[in-house]
């Protein structure tokens, strides 16, 4: 026995010894790797739990009482920044849709005020799950996931505080974010676009954080635009962190459709913070070569009046878009939930709605009918019951090619056993399709010159006034009639109790919007409709969440996505308005460029959607308006 | 491994770590990770050479030329400090006082840093300086632009008091200089001084941009009795570049 209790106390020590040798294992081996960290396991956690306060001692006046008017100097901008920031009327805040803003993440990190941290562990595991700054200003809760969860898919909503994953690097936490919405490079009208990524670096150095921020921006930067940042940690809990906002009236009598903006080469402040800074124009102006010291031959040599060139749209071919896609495009149909019984289905064209429940499917938009079978697999397996309804918003191909299938494929047990019944055999055998009447109209042929579609795909429940309504599976549904905006016979659909609107080809977060004027659009009446998205979103805090806006093609929105847009379509609309008052011809207002600050994020030179048709679009209709004097859509 | 074992097993490493983790950490002369024997670049815990280009994205109005007389910025600059900025010639805004440990860092240009020996050596091209950084001993000239510096290389690193399982260190960390004993200077282009009993505490980072550039990050902690009211934090960044390209020395103007 004592041969075998020394045997067993032997091999414990030697797979103690062994346990012991590979932790060592484990450990960083000695020196620097060439280049990165030196290798090893990997990192452990730094703990960054507790209080933390921001230093501002760089760029305190800007970060704190906020910046001056023009004052890029600093920072990589490219010509769409800096075109977008000098038409941006402050004014533009006093707008009930912008005065709640919150500040994007990138932003939000700088800003003045305290931040909690804190951890997130399993609690049984006790793995780290998440790390959560939060932000007194605007309440910016960030959660970076520590799990190796994968980001979102592109058609996933952008919040302000994006999508956060994290790791340990050295002695650093590296934080990777996207699903940023637009916001604030600067709060004087500097914008940081939604197709913004972060990158940033956490190191503590004792009771002190080095804080690194990368963001990469396609859309308005010309390079990575790199920051550091300091934080102080205090011992006490410095209370006050909450940061509500409530919009209001600040502003009586402006039209909803009026956007604060300066045209072109028009900002009244331009060169204000440069004489007073004494700062040469064009320094202030912003750019890539402003970070660099051989700039500072440049302040000196170039005059203001050269550097106001820079306040005009350059010559050349217009920008394309460089946003990501949404739409996945890999033959398949993909399902994000949206909110109770509602989805979104993204694959097939424009966005599908589902919404499910006892009285059957109710399906807003068919898509394009390439996918319709797999639409109709996705359906089925959401939905134990038939599709009952859908409703159209547009009568274009993107949103009603699976009209006839998936009509097909349902039924509408509402009518089965009515005197309706009595007098059309078979009714109440399919799925009914409802939408405003001009849909009906423009499909069967019989309004404008489009070829009629099967007749299966009709509408055959039309409305004409300005709303259609019922309740269906617990859930009040609203169609509302969009006159004259992409087309003449658009609606948006209201789930009230879901809070969920689906907006049609209306608004879309990947292109222009298809002012379709040959088939009764109009700008004017596509800005009318935006407001009336507008007219029934509400926030649920800092101008974000709330109602869920599903756009015609892209990426799920709430109503900061709208506003933008809408901004967006307005500013053109008054940039092309006023030269058509100075006389301009389309061919010159082409050449005017009026949409370079947004072209990165929406245009294109090719395909079924142009900058120039949208600029064309814009101009007929503004033209029009203007010799008849009747607002399209009233 | 029954259960039985494991407690055992567990036993044994909580003694047997509890008396290792009970020993001072080891410190070569590096300080920190090397260890007895190791010095140099064998110590370093990353690679801190190369050329680096700063990037002004910061109090560029202060940064990229000089500010506006008097203009302080974000400085928690004392009332004496105030009255030096307020009486700044502006005809010496290429003074090497814009050149010392104080404000080299900030100022537009690009750093060369090359080990020497031991030691490592951080020319820059604004203002033609040079600093040597030893570890361990302090290097340099009191009263000099660059004063008396000493490096050290600082690692995560597990506290070490009484009886642990894990608290593994850091495989990475940072360079940290602390420099004394400089002669006066501007910590910013626009005369808004310290004096010669500043001290300036510097951690450097190297940050791996996935898929973008590679950045050396310094934080400093600067504090002067004469002409601050409390520590001054700053942060600069300078981005790698493969070459020597735009290295331009600039004398600065030693009047």
């Amino acid at each position: 026995m004592a041969i075998i209790k020394v045997l067993r106390l032997s091999l414990i020590l030697l797979g103690c010894a062994a346990s012991v040798w590979l932790l060592d294992a484990q450990a960083p081996a000695g020196g620097a790797s060439k280049g990165g960290p030196a290798k090893g396991g990997p990192a452990p956690a730094v703990d960054f739990s507790g209080y933390w306060t921001g230093n501002m001692q760089e760029d305190g006046a800007e970060r704190g009482a906020g910046p001056e008017l023009v004052d890029y100097g600093g920072i990589p901008i490219n010509e769409a920044g800096r075109l977008w920031a000098l038409s941006y009327d402050t004014s533009r805040l006093t707008s009930r849709f912008h005065q709640c803003d919150g500040y994007v993440a990138p932003y939000s990190v700088r800003a003045i005020g305290n931040t909690l941290v804190w951890e997130e562990r399993d609690p049984k595991l006790r793995t780290l799950i998440a790390i959560h700054w939060y932000s007194q200003t605007f309440e910016g809760h960030r959660v970076f996931w520590m799990d190796d969860r994968p980001h979102p898919p592109a058609y996933a909503p952008h919040t302000y505080m994006g999508f956060s994953t994290g790791t340990f690097v050295g002695n650093a936490l590296r934080v990777e974010t996207t699903h940023l919405k637009q916001g604030w490079f600067r709060r004087n009208g500097l914008p940081e676009s939604d197709q913004a990524t972060l990158t940033e670096f956490f190191v503590r150095h004792g009771d002190h954080i080095t804080y690194t921020s990368v963001v990469n921006d396609p859309v308005f930067l010309s390079e990575p635009w790199i920051r550091t940042t300091d934080f102080y940690r205090q011992p006490t809990d410095p209370g006050a962190w909450l940061f509500p906002c409530d919009d209001s009236e600040q502003i009586v009598g402006r039209a909803p459709d009026q956007v604060p903006n300066y045209l072109f080469g028009a900002h009244p402040y331009l060169d204000e913070y440069s004489k007073k800074n004494q700062v040469p124009l064009i320094g202030a102006l912003g750019g890539p070569e402003t970070l660099y010291r051989e700039f500072e031959s440049k302040l000196a040599s170039v005059s203001d009046a050269q550097a106001r060139e820079l306040t005009h749209p350059a010559p050349g071919p217009s920008a394309t878009s460089v946003a990501v896609d949404p739409n996945p495009h890999d033959g398949e149909i993909h399902v994000l939930p949206i909110r109770n019984n509602v989805y979104m289905l993204v694959g097939d064209g424009a966005n599908i709605v589902l919404q499910t429940g006892d009285e059957g499917a109710f399906v807003v938009d068919t898509g394009a009918g390439k996918l319709t079978s797999k639409v109709l697999a996705e359906i089925r397996r959401l939905s134990t019951k038939p599709i009952r309804y859908i409703a159209n918003t547009s009568f274009h191909a993107d949103y009603t090619g699976g009209n006839q299938t998936l009509k097909n494929a349902g039924s509408d047990p509402s009518v089965v056993g009515t005197f309706l019944a009595l007098n059309s055999p078979g009714v109440g055998a399919t799925a009914t399709i409802i939408a405003h009447e001009n849909v009906a109209a423009r499909m069967a042929g019989a309004l404008g010159n489009n070829p009629p579609t099967s007749p299966d795909s009709w509408p055959i429940d039309t409305y004409v006034t300005e709303r259609r309504r019922t309740f269906h599976n617990g859930d009040s549904i609203e169609m509302f009639y969009m006159p004259h905006a992409s087309t003449d016979g658009d609606s948006i659909v209201h789930f009230r109790r879901a809070d969920i609107i689906v907006a049609g080809d209306i608004f879309n977060t990947t292109q222009y919007p298809f002012i379709d004027v040959a088939n009764g659009g109009s700008v004017q009446g596509e800005i009318n409709a935006l407001d009336a998205i507008l007219d029934r979103t509400v926030f649920e805090h800092s101008g974000e969440g709330g109602t869920l806006v599903v756009p015609g093609h892209g990426y799920l929105c709430d109503e900061h996505e709208v506003v933008e847009y809408r901004d967006m379509v307005a500013i053109v609309r008054d940039r092309v308005k006023a030269l058509i008052a100075s006389g301009a011809s389309l061919a010159q207002v082409l050449a005017a460029k009026v949409t370079t600050d947004y072209d990165r994020r929406y245009g294109a030179n090719s395909g079924q959607w142009t900058t120039q048709m949208f600029v064309t679009a814009v101009y007929q209709s503004v033209a029009m308006y203007q010799s008849s004097k009747q607002p399209p859509g009233k | 491994m029954s259960r039985w074992s494991l407690a055992t097993c567990g036993t044994i490493l909580l003694a047997v770590g509890g008396a290792l983790s009970a020993q001072p950490p080891a410190a070569g002369p590096a300080g920190g990770r090397g260890g007895p024997g190791r010095a140099g670049p064998a110590a370093a815990l990353f690679d801190p050479t190369g050329y680096w280009v700063a990037q002004i994205t910061e109090d560029w109005k202060e940064r990229i030329h000089p500010a506006a007389k008097g203009d302080v910025g974000s400085i928690p600059v004392s009332a004496a400090g105030r009255r030096e900025a307020a009486a700044w010639d502006p005809a010496s805004a290429n003074s090497c006082k814009v050149y010392g440990v104080g404000g080299i860092l900030r100022m537009p240009g690009r750093l060369h840093i090359t080990w020497e020996g031991n030691n490592l050596k951080i020319e820059s091209d604004a203002g033609a300086q040079t600093r040597m950084l030893s570890f361990g001993t302090p290097s340099g000239q009191a009263g000099s632009l660059q004063g008396v510096s000493v490096a050290s290389w600082d690692r995560l690193a597990p506290a070490l008091t009484g009886f642990t399982l894990g608290g593994r260190g850091g495989s990475g960390g940072s360079l940290k200089v602390v420099t004394t004993q400089a002669g006066p200077g501007y910590l910013a282009r626009n005369g808004v001084p310290y004096g010669a009993k500043a001290t300036f505490t510097e951690y450097y980072d190297r940050q791996e941009v996935p898929g973008g550039p590679t950045l050396l990050v310094v934080s400093v902690e600067a504090t002067d009795p004469d002409y601050l009211n409390g520590p001054y934090w700053y942060s600069v960044h300078f981005k790698k570049q493969a070459d020597a390209a735009g290295w331009n020395p600039q004398p600065c103007d030693a009047k």
